[in-house]
């Protein structure tokens, strides 16, 4: 039997014929690879070289520096704030979640609220918080006394909170919605009230959207840069903020390659650590 | 023992199941029988206390459980999804329920056990639900529900999606079971054959009412409703208006007579028949019998046991009948189709 092919089929009918058990998905990976590695992995490699300087004559004095407590106390404040932020997230994201997922009213209001403010870029939406805890700003207007909040530990914890809240409560919003309603039934009509349905039936099914929630708050809130630039003060300086004052202000463009890579191993440390302790095979397999 | 009373739900605007009383009594299985969207799951979960009422009471026991949570309820539910808790063991599962319950540590470990027995899988207690097949599933969420000694055990639909097969070895199984246990059972189907197999009462619904409740027997023979008689069963359907000859009632359905089993009916009333497959005879010659026609063989399809044949009338329209295995009749034969009056239903 033969087809007719006039023109332009024609044309893409031979393309397809010379590509034809040439062209395996794995190629078409090679793009996406290739990309992250030309521009993530050679970049970020090509920072220890820089770090060590090794052609100098103190080849290791910049690891030397990061030691110094200044910079000790900002990565501290790094994972601090990270660990903080995270669970003030996780919390908020948790009981929002819950609600899209099981209440039964309209819910589309509550996800334009969420969806929204990722449309919207961060310094837009930290200034907001600035004006708004600002002693001339609108709390202060309502509440009647001027609050001091600015530039504290907390109004940077309430900004990063802020900001990555939609990133947790899509996650968990997923994981819930999954959960069968027939699971939440039969609990209750095998003698649970709804408290202990809550913790013994969805939340440990909500378990991986909870944790792969956490990992991306951790890791976004733990290297925030305008978080603590627009809200905070000098004792909230984190990490990024060292970083970017060491390469943009002093230019030592090798002190900022050592603090970048001593960041990058603790961080990578830590999820080490955290995922023998959870076992995010098992958390995030188990379902 | 359960008691509906005048059960009314509304979702919205929307009738979902109106007016519907029904009993069951001490150690029953009674089955709601009815097409998707007829309201029997409705029913099933406002008894378990999933589904508010918009009017109506639900008495169990003689207490008025109407206002109670589901969790105060003692009753057994398996789901048609199975519902188990895919987080936990086979034996985590069935311990849920019995520690919901109260009971003791020890009592739980030992009920577990006992209940693993009942459904005959005593060795898949450390396995997860997904480890498990849907039979082995289904007997799993059975195990859950009856380990604390519901009052009554409410199943819906727990056969649907298992394959005919392992359908039918179930239902004997199930009641079994059942009967072991001795516990008051409400069984929700779509399914005519699980109605009629395994039920001592059967309560047929239709847009939320209750069509008929009755023995699966007189549902079958006696169908209360034309509803009844087309969804339970299969038919040859007539209609016509009633006339009297020499004292027997007659219908006339385009030239065909019809007699009719009883007498007694009126004359021009408006009037459903239908006649069973089982009970219509077929040959290739006349006979000469009362409610015989001439049909022609459109349709044979073998059974295993018996064949279902389908013939077209004179009038076009379409008749079934059943007949030995393997007939010596072709697609296309000429045959003769008689059935008593006795056997024609009336409605």
């Amino acid at each position: 039997m033969s087809v007719q092919r006039g023109g332009l089929g024609r044309v893409t009918h031979i393309i397809g014929e010379g590509l034809e058990g040439r062209i395996a998905n794995r190629h078409l990976a090679l793009f996406g690879l290739g990309f992250v590695g030309l521009f993530f992995v050679l970049p970020i490699l090509l920072l220890i070289p820089e770090s060590l300087s090794l052609g100098s004559t103190t080849p290791f004095e910049s690891y030397r520096r990061v030691m110094n407590g200044i910079y000790v106390d900002a990565f501290v404040r790094s994972f601090l704030y990270g660990f903080v932020t995270t669970g003030v997230t996780l919390a908020l994201a948790y009981m929002l979640s819950y609600f899209l997922a099981f209440s039964t009213e309209r819910v589309r209001t509550a996800m334009i609220l969420i969806i929204v403010p990722l449309w919207i870029a961060y310094i837009v939406r930290y200034f907001g918080i600035l004006l708004f805890l600002s002693p001339a700003g609108p709390l202060a207007d309502v509440t009647g006394f001027e609050t001091d909040l600015l530039f504290t530990t907390p109004a940077v914890i309430i900004g990063l909170a802020n900001v990555y809240l939609p990133f947790a409560v899509l996650p968990i919003y997923n994981s819930l919605n999954a959960i069968d309603e027939e699971l939440v039934n039969a609990s209750r009509v095998l003698g649970a009230g709804k408290w202990r349905t809550i913790t013994k039936v969805i939340f440990p099914l909500s378990l991986p959207g909870l944790v792969a929630a956490g990992l991306i708050v951790f890791i976004l809130a733990a290297g925030s840069f305008l978080g603590p630039a627009v809200l905070g003060g000098p004792k909230q300086t984190m990490i990024a903020n060292v970083i970017a004052q060491a390469f943009l202000d002093n230019f030592n463009i090798q002190f900022a390659s050592a603090l970048a890579i001593v960041y990058t191993v603790l961080l990578v440390g830590l999820l080490l650590v955290f995922n023998t302790l959870f076992d995010l095979q098992e958390v995030l397999g188990n379902i | 023992m359960l008691e509906v009373d005048t059960f009314t739900k509304y979702y919205g605007e929307l009738c979902a199941v109106e007016d519907l009383s029904f009993r069951i009594e001490e150690g029953e299985f009674v089955t709601l029988l009815g097409p998707s969207g007829c309201g029997k799951s409705t029913t099933l979960h406002a008894i378990a206390g999933l589904v508010e009422p918009t009017d109506g009471r639900i008495r169990l026991r003689g207490t008025d459980v109407t206002d109670l949570p589901p969790e105060k309820r003692n009753i057994g539910m398996a789901f048609q999804s199975t519902a188990l808790f895919p987080h936990m063991t086979v034996r985590e599962n069935i311990a849920y329920g019995l520690k919901m319950h109260g009971y003791s540590a020890a009592d739980v470990e030992d009920r577990v056990e006992e209940s693993l027995e009942l459904v005959d899988m005593p060795d898949h207690g450390d396995h997860k639900p997904g480890e498990l097949s849907g039979g082995q599933q289904q007997r799993v969420s059975l195990a859950r529900s009856l380990a604390y000694e519901p009052d009554i055990l409410l199943l819906d639909e727990p056969l649907t999606g298992l394959d005919r097969v392992l359908r039918e070895e179930m239902r004997g199984w199930l009641n079994r079971i059942q009967r072991e246990v001795n516990v008051t059972t409400l069984y929700v189907t779509h399914d005519q054959e699980d109605a009629l197999s395994m039920s001592d009462k059967v309560v047929v619904l239709n847009d939320g009412q209750a069509q008929q409740i009755d023995s699966p027997e007189r549902i079958y023979e006696s169908p209360a409703t034309p509803f009844v008689a087309e969804f339970v069963g299969k038919s040859t359907q007539f209609t016509g208006t009633v006339t009297h000859e020499n004292g027997q009632a007659v219908v006339y359905n385009d030239k065909k007579r019809i007699t009719l089993p009883d007498s007694s009916i009126d004359d021009d009333q408006s009037v459903s028949l239908y006649v069973r497959p089982e009970d219509i005879e077929v040959s290739p010659e006349p006979t000469g019998a009362e409610n015989e026609f001439r049909g022609i063989v459109t349709d044979i399809a073998n059974l295993g046991n018996r064949a279902e044949l389908s013939a077209t009338l004179e009038d076009g329209s379409t008749a079934l009948a059943h007949t030995t295995r393997f007939p010596d009749i072709d697609i296309d034969d000429d045959i003769f189709l008689r059935f008593p009056a006795e056997r024609v239903i009336v409605l």
